[in-house]
């Protein structure tokens, strides 16, 4: 297992000096994960690991741009294989759309003051989800890794999209107000 | 936090990457003007790097990190990312945006005070546009076949159901609104249509069969 402050140091090692080594620790923690999080998605084996592979050269490339206060390395890489596979349907011509990744965290002067929270709102965050309830963690989970909208969630839960939306906002209501208790 | 926030479950689709491509658009540029959107989709991601911890390892190919380090020779760490820079005339367009304006763009008077600039989406069916209104002008009366999402990008405009500035976020079957640009910089908002809008006016219900066939 990589601690978070591990797999930041390991990005900041390419950053200053293309540390092969470092890069091949992260490839083995994080290739296998985002595979099997890019398969939950109906991906096929060969392709999830396309995406992985890439996902890890962007990591490699980008490096510099790391910035561990704004961001986990397990939240960066999150959103760099997303917007991979995102690249991907979009390739074979599903309507999805992209984003560049680096949008997300452009420092924004406004509130650089509230930014240095943002590193360690990760592991805050790993706590609070284990005490979500099983169903909401399911709803979130779907949420994440089906790349669905709540009312295809709904369908395959046979819940009312209702009922998905408001376990939704309890899972997330939940997690903002722990998450500004420790902010306040 | 912004008057005109947009509802959570939109953001948490934003971040999982689930919106078409003109909506996820919507949302990015609401996400880049409004701190309080950003704060919650930097803990949705956060949510996101947790949940992908929690993945079972599949089993690493060894073979595919050997051939990856191979490849490594040839691909160089790149500098920091460098700041974004605005395009003159366009400051107010956030980087998202800036992406889609092309080489040359060029607003189309559409009617009086009244322009567009339509944008290419890679196969979105949604009609994405960003549309200039004169300060004091408004657009013509109309009511959406579809659902129709605003983000206000400069200025400001107020409509029946209240007043909209940089950063509001709205959307909606709505009934008939008629949105007037405030006092002061052109009002300019990225709008995103899910169908053809409808005009109801006396003089605008005639120019119907032009906007279903994208004409104006």
């Amino acid at each position: 297992m990589l601690s978070a402050d591990e797999a930041a140091d390991l990005i900041e090692a390419i950053a200053s000096r293309q540390d092969r080594g470092a890069f091949a620790d992260l490839f083995r923690h994080f290739v296998p994960r985002v595979k099997a999080f890019v398969m939950r998605g109906g991906t096929d084996s060969e392709t999830a690991q396309e995406v992985a592979q890439e996902a890890l050269i962007i990591v490699w490339r980008k490096a510099a741009s790391f910035d561990r206060t704004r961001a986990s390395a397990a939240t960066w890489i999150f959103t760099i294989a997303r917007n991979k596979r995102i690249d991907l349907l979009r390739r074979s011509g599903r309507p999805i759309d992209t984003e560049d990744w680096l949008v997300v965290y452009a420092p924004e002067e406004e509130d650089a003051d509230k930014s240095v929270l943002a590193g360690q709102t990760y592991t805050r965050v790993k706590e609070l989800l284990g005490g979500l309830s099983a169903d909401q963690l399911v709803v979130i989970q779907k949420a994440f890794f089906e790349d669905k909208t709540h009312t295809v969630i709904a369908e395959e839960l046979k819940l009312p999209l209702g009922t998905v939306k408001s376990r939704i906002r309890l899972a997330l209501g939940r997690l903002r107000e722990a998450l500004e208790r420790d902010e306040s | 936090m912004s008057r005109h926030p947009a509802p959570e479950e939109l953001l948490l689709d934003y971040a999982a990457g689930a919106l078409p491509e003109g909506l996820a658009l919507a949302v990015g540029l609401h996400v880049a003007l409004d701190p309080e959107a950003r704060r919650t989709v930097d803990r949705l991601n956060a949510l996101g790097g947790a949940l992908i911890e929690r993945e079972p390892e599949a089993g690493l190919d060894e073979d595919a990190l050997e051939r990856t380090l191979a490849r490594l020779d040839k691909i160089a760490v790149e500098p920091p990312q460098a700041p974004f820079v605005p395009r003159p005339g366009f400051e107010w367009a956030p980087p998202a945006l800036a992406r889609y304006l092309g080489p040359n763009p060029r607003w189309r008077r559409v009617l009086g005070g009244f322009e567009e600039m339509r944008l290419a989406m890679h196969g979105d069916s949604h009609r994405v546009s960003l549309l200039r209104l004169m300060p004091g002008r408004g657009l013509p009366v109309h009511r959406h076949a579809g659902t129709e999402h605003t983000v206000v990008l400069q200025g400001g405009y107020t409509d029946s159901t209240g007043n909209f500035g940089v950063g509001d976020f709205t959307f909606g079957p709505d009934s008939e609104h008629e949105p007037i640009a405030d006092a002061g910089e052109p009002c300019i908002a990225l709008i995103v249509l899910e169908q053809p809008i409808v005009l109801t006016g006396p003089i605008g219900r005639w120019l119907n069969p032009l906007v279903r066939r994208d004409w104006i």
